[in-house]
């Protein structure tokens, strides 16, 4: 049995595939300016010699990547809102949890990048007069900044791939516009397909940007830190 | 609010059945998705250009779109265009065991290529064929330096098994799903989940930890 392909009740519904994708962009861009805000405090804090501040970070960052961010994803929308009294939107829900969790991957690729500066540079900027936070800002993190690209680059394109979690808490994401579509119009296949190569196509347009930008800086003679 | 746990461990028998469903999954996908990836990874590593194209297509076309899309495909999809239904366990171990085989894929190739050509060159100064060499000389060595990556990608794919859940298979988070339905307990069902899988992953970070300290230091 030959089966009839048809995109058209798809294309039909372009306007909701839209929406689901400038949705999708919208929380990816929300959790990656929160997470590696986040994540560089976290770094920051991780690495103080002070104990009560090291060991907090230190247990953040370690739940957030030991487990499954789905779990997180429901206990921030169906336990959180009860544990604290809040209302709580699917998107400040995915926002929250996908914040948190890249933040504790961004953390240790700000500390990989950190610790990648060598000794001297800490020497040379105390010998300057500076104390510990000016030399981070002006010294060290400028430099460490440039090795960690690559890997952050890397971990926004993860952040994407994530996102698409939201869709199971109703978030009108990609991925949810084609739950919608597909229950509508009775054609999975060519809806799934349709959204499965939106997201390639924007995952591997993001994806060629970092390789470029990786070769640009290998050239410039920077190593890299992941 | 009192947290309240024994309505969580009066459902014990429900969570064991979950966790049961978890490793299964695990297992699945570790065994097919690390040994297709071998077979990727070689693929891409041929220079004819009949293997390395189809390699890299399917490395790049996996590497590049979520798990969660590939295993809704797999299951609303794809059951179209054959005669035969596909069970949830089927269409979340295809889904996240291709996405692994992509992913370790490149971590072969990576680990392969790290090998001095010398050491191919010895291999067939010995009369070893290719396979001989890739077999007897590159790939131990190769190992070595690959586990610990390795090691993260099966923490991965554990993690990425909770997502089966989204085409309602039986694991550990669907059955934290049922208990919360059931005794409106979320938090205390959701918190209960979240530290069994805490429990489960943290050795295996520990562990993929250690391999990376060690590898750092004989190198």
């Amino acid at each position: 049995m030959a089966y009839q392909w048809d995109f058209s009740p798809v294309l039909a519904n372009a306007p909701l595939l839209v929406e689901g994708l400038v949705n999708t962009l919208r929380v990816t861009g929300t959790a990656l300016v929160f997470g590696v805000a986040l994540g560089l405090g976290l770094a920051l804090l991780r690495l103080s010699p002070r104990r009560f501040l090291s060991w907090p970070a230190g247990f953040v960052i370690e739940v957030f990547r030991t487990t499954p961010p789905l779990v997180q994803l429901f206990w921030f929308f169906f336990a959180l809102p009860i544990l604290v009294g809040i209302e709580m939107t699917p998107f400040v829900a995915g926002a929250v949890t996908f914040s948190i969790q890249s933040a504790s991957f961004f953390a240790e690729v700000f500390r990989a990048g950190i610790q990648s500066i060598e000794r001297g540079q800490w020497d040379g900027a105390r010998a300057i007069g500076m104390r510990h936070d000016q030399a981070l800002r002006r010294i060290i993190l400028p430099q460490a900044v440039k090795r960690m690209i690559p890997a952050f680059m890397e971990r926004a394109i993860e952040l994407m791939k994530t996102t698409t979690l939201i869709a199971t808490i109703s978030y009108a994401d990609l991925l949810f516009a084609a739950n919608e579509i597909s229950q509508k119009t009775f054609r999975p296949l060519e809806t799934y397909t349709v959204v499965a190569l939106i997201y390639f196509v924007v995952i591997f347009l993001a994806s060629q940007v970092a390789r470029l930008v990786e070769l640009r800086l290998a050239r410039s003679g920077e190593s890299t830190v992941h | 609010m009192r947290w309240d746990f024994a309505s969580v461990f009066d459902n014990t028998d429900a969570l064991l059945v979950g966790a049961a469903g978890t490793l299964r999954i695990f297992a699945i996908c570790l065994v097919l998705g690390l040994s297709l990836g071998l077979l990727v990874g070689l693929g891409r590593y041929s220079r004819n250009r009949w293997i390395h194209i189809p390699a890299t297509v399917f490395v790049e076309f996996f590497r590049n779109t979520p798990v969660l899309v590939q295993i809704l495909w797999f299951y609303f999809a794809l059951p179209i265009l054959l005669p035969f239904q596909i069970s949830p366990l089927v269409a979340a171990s295809l889904g996240i065991s291709l996405n692994s085989a992509a992913f370790s894929a490149e971590i072969y190739r990576g680990g392969i290529q790290s090998i001095e050509t010398g050491q191919w060159d010895g291999a067939r100064a010995l009369g070893m064929r290719w396979g001989q060499a890739m077999r007897r000389i590159i790939l131990p060595q190769a190992l070595k330096r690959m586990l610990p990556a390795l090691t993260n990608r099966a923490i991965e794919i554990f993690k990425m098994s909770t997502l089966a859940s989204a085409v309602a298979y039986v694991e550990l988070l669907q059955q934290g799903k049922l208990i919360a339905s059931l005794n409106y307990n979320p938090i205390e069902a959701y918190t209960a989940v979240a530290v069994i899988f805490f429990v489960f992953l943290w050795p295996l970070v520990q562990f993929s930890y250690f391999l990376e300290r060690r590898l750092r230091r004989d190198e």
